[in-house]
């Protein structure tokens, strides 16, 4: 079978952890998974990134395909870009604390998003206000924010794909701006600099910088639960010693942090501040593909923007995070409490960069599908037609046992010719039961 | 449709010249053969409203047609449905897709439409306050399946029921297959 594989570019798969319980099987948003010889196994291509099959393994065989932070910064220089949900693990620490933290764990650099989100709303109210009379883009927007969400659109929704923000977000924004700040100044010393994307989801396939023009440098993702015990520790043993170590930095979004981008780690913190009050906040795989499905029948057509998260609870909610997420939801309510909310840069600032074409992403909705809609072939008429035969020759309950994760897609499997009828045990037991001469009575549910 | 091939009105057989009576009547394509499947939809039942849609657009994806045509389909299928749900009686979403095109019908034995002319005319509704406060019945219904499809049909009575059926043609170079 072409493209089967455990792992993915998103999740790495152990092998002898897995038991073949087949807990991830029915998971999967896109129907990636397969059981085959009792192993966990996953077409490549249709997996996005969205972290359900680790959180349901019972056994921990599947992990995020992140890096391990050991040996940061023993060559060359280390760039931490920073997402406000590591803020949020550290109840009663000030950003500022746990940028400190990570410094003395060996990054050179550390990255706020707080500016960046800021650039970002902006940008966004933005494109709105102007899509009101252009009529660019249809209504309602959808969030470029979370990479599984565009992911999942790319997959399974790709007549929503011109509802999607083209402005880059805010990942991809901070990513630049190093770029084009950071890196050169080492770059002219000879010195290569290595980006770590401190996050909370296995979503990095590709790098970062590369959805806006430019060089690409090194990129890795670090997952927050993986860093957590080591700048937990940095971060007790400094709570009574002064932070004059701010001094070391160089630029102001290396320390700054705000209440705005603390709440944007949860859910309707993006759409909190925007100028525009036709929005929604839909969290949760589950929510969020039925919301997607309502989009593309036509409805919400009177809302602008949705933000969605796929993760429970927004990106707090993340696979890879440390706490958990009601506790970190309870932090970033404090943060807020202490920071609130409001903006700093001006729209005017923005505003000629965002005319300068500085916001707009490098590739267009249609590379998008390219990049992530590598789908399977399209089924012909005639091959629907013997799914639906099979189907009725199966006539079973979505058992799984099959190694598909329901009867529909085992049909489809058969029909592609990568399952074998002979794996289905309801035909099974039917078939035994008429060599013993016995009516074909269905097993009992 | 295989089950039931007539208009609900006349007898007489709804391709490829409808009856006519109380009907809007737009061109329908050559008779078409292929895939046919039927969903039921249960009348009143919200939470499950939409359901026999997203099957009937789960066929298209698979099929890999062009992604405008598959949303074209996706709004007339839902409006119908919303139909059924909010004012039929329980009833049928159908799909039949042949090489040219695709058509689909819904179907229910409920209290019919009073006025198809009327209820074609955008604004105009005859959902109750309860349903206006769940966001429906802003009277796009029809409409909007008219705008979205390439023919419609709608044949209904008081009393009768009501079937509404549209067509989508593949266009040249448009609908990559």
């Amino acid at each position: 079978m072409r493209s089967l594989s455990p792992s993915t570019h998103y999740v790495r798969f152990q092998e002898s952890r897995c038991t073949g319980c087949a807990a991830c099987l029915r998971v999967c948003p896109t129907k990636a998974i397969r059981i085959r010889q009792r192993r966990s196994i996953r077409i490549v291509t249709q997996c996005i990134g969205c972290g359900a099959c680790i959180l349901a393994c019972p056994a921990g065989a599947v992990s995020a395909a992140t890096r391990r932070p050991d040996a940061i910064g023993s060559s060359g220089v280390a760039i931490a870009l920073v997402s406000p949900v590591l803020y949020a693990q550290f109840p009663g620490v000030m950003p500022g604390a746990v940028l400190h933290g990570l410094r003395q764990m060996g990054f050179h650099h550390t990255v706020d998003m707080s500016f960046f989100l800021e650039m970002f709303k902006f940008a966004s109210d933005e494109f709105i206000r102007r899509n009101r009379s252009t009529a660019l883009a249809p209504w309602p927007l959808i969030s470029p924010v979370c990479p599984v969400v565009v992911r999942l659109i790319a997959h399974r929704f790709p007549s929503l794909i011109p509802h999607v923000l083209p402005v880059l977000r805010p990942a991809a924004l901070m990513a630049r701006e190093v770029r084009e700040r950071i890196i050169p100044r080492h770059a002219g010393k000879g010195i290569a600099a290595t980006l770590y994307y401190i996050n909370p989801c296995p979503t990095m396939g590709e790098p970062l910088s590369s959805e806006a023009p430019g060089l690409i440098p090194t990129e890795a993702a670090i997952a927050i639960n993986d860093i957590y015990p080591e700048l937990k520790r940095r971060i007790e043993s400094n709570i009574d010693s002064d932070l004059t170590a701010f001094s070391e930095t160089h630029f102001d979004f290396e320390i700054c942090s705000t209440g705005d981008a603390a709440f944007s780690a949860m859910s309707g913190g993006e759409i909190a501040n925007l100028e525009t009050e036709k929005t929604l906040a839909v969290h949760g795989l589950e929510e969020t593909i039925a919301y997607l499905h309502k989009i593309e029948m036509g409805r919400l057509t009177d809302i602008e923007y949705i933000e969605f998260r796929t993760c429970r609870e927004g990106c707090i909610g993340g696979v890879l995070t440390a706490v958990d997420k009601y506790v970190a939801k309870r932090n970033v309510q404090r943060m807020v409490n202490v920071f609130g909310l409001g903006r700093r840069l001006t729209r005017e600032a923005i505003l000629h960069l965002y005319d300068r074409g500085r916001f707009q992403p490098d590739k267009n909705p249609v590379v998008l599908t390219h990049l992530f809609g590598a789908r399977r072939p399209a089924l012909s008429l005639e091959d629907l037609e013997r799914i639906e035969e099979t189907l009725e020759v199966i006539a079973g309950r979505d058992c799984g046992a099959c190694g598909a994760p329901d009867c529909l897609t085992f049909a489809e499997d058969i029909v592609r010719g990568e399952a074998d009828l002979k794996e289905c045990i309801w035909l099974h037991a039917r078939n035994i039961r008429r060599d013993m001469g016995r009516p074909p009575s269905e097993p009992k549910d | 449709m295989a089950e039931n091939p007539n208009c609900p009105l006349c007898g007489r057989s709804l391709t490829p010249e409808p009856c006519g009576q109380n009907a809007q009547v737009t061109v329908t394509g050559s008779a078409m053969a292929g895939l046919q499947k039927s969903f039921f939809i249960k009348a009143r039942d919200f939470i499950h409203a939409g359901e026999a849609s997203i099957q009937v657009q789960n066929i298209l994806k698979s099929l890999q047609l062009e992604p405008r045509f598959i949303r074209r389909v996706a709004v007339c299928s839902y409006e119908g449905e919303m139909n059924v749900v909010m004012h039929g009686a329980d009833g049928t979403l159908s799909i039949d897709i042949g090489p040219d095109g695709l058509v689909l019908e819904v179907t229910d034995p409920g209290p019919g439409i009073a006025n198809v002319e009327q209820a074609m005319q955008m604004g105009f509704s005859t959902a109750s306050d309860e349903l206006r406060e769940m966001g429906f019945g802003a009277g796009m219904g029809l409409p909007n399946m008219k705008k979205n499809s390439d023919g419609i049909i709608v044949d209904s009575a008081p009393g009768k029921g009501a079937r509404v059926r549209m067509t989508f043609h593949f266009r040249e170079g448009s609908e990559g297959r």
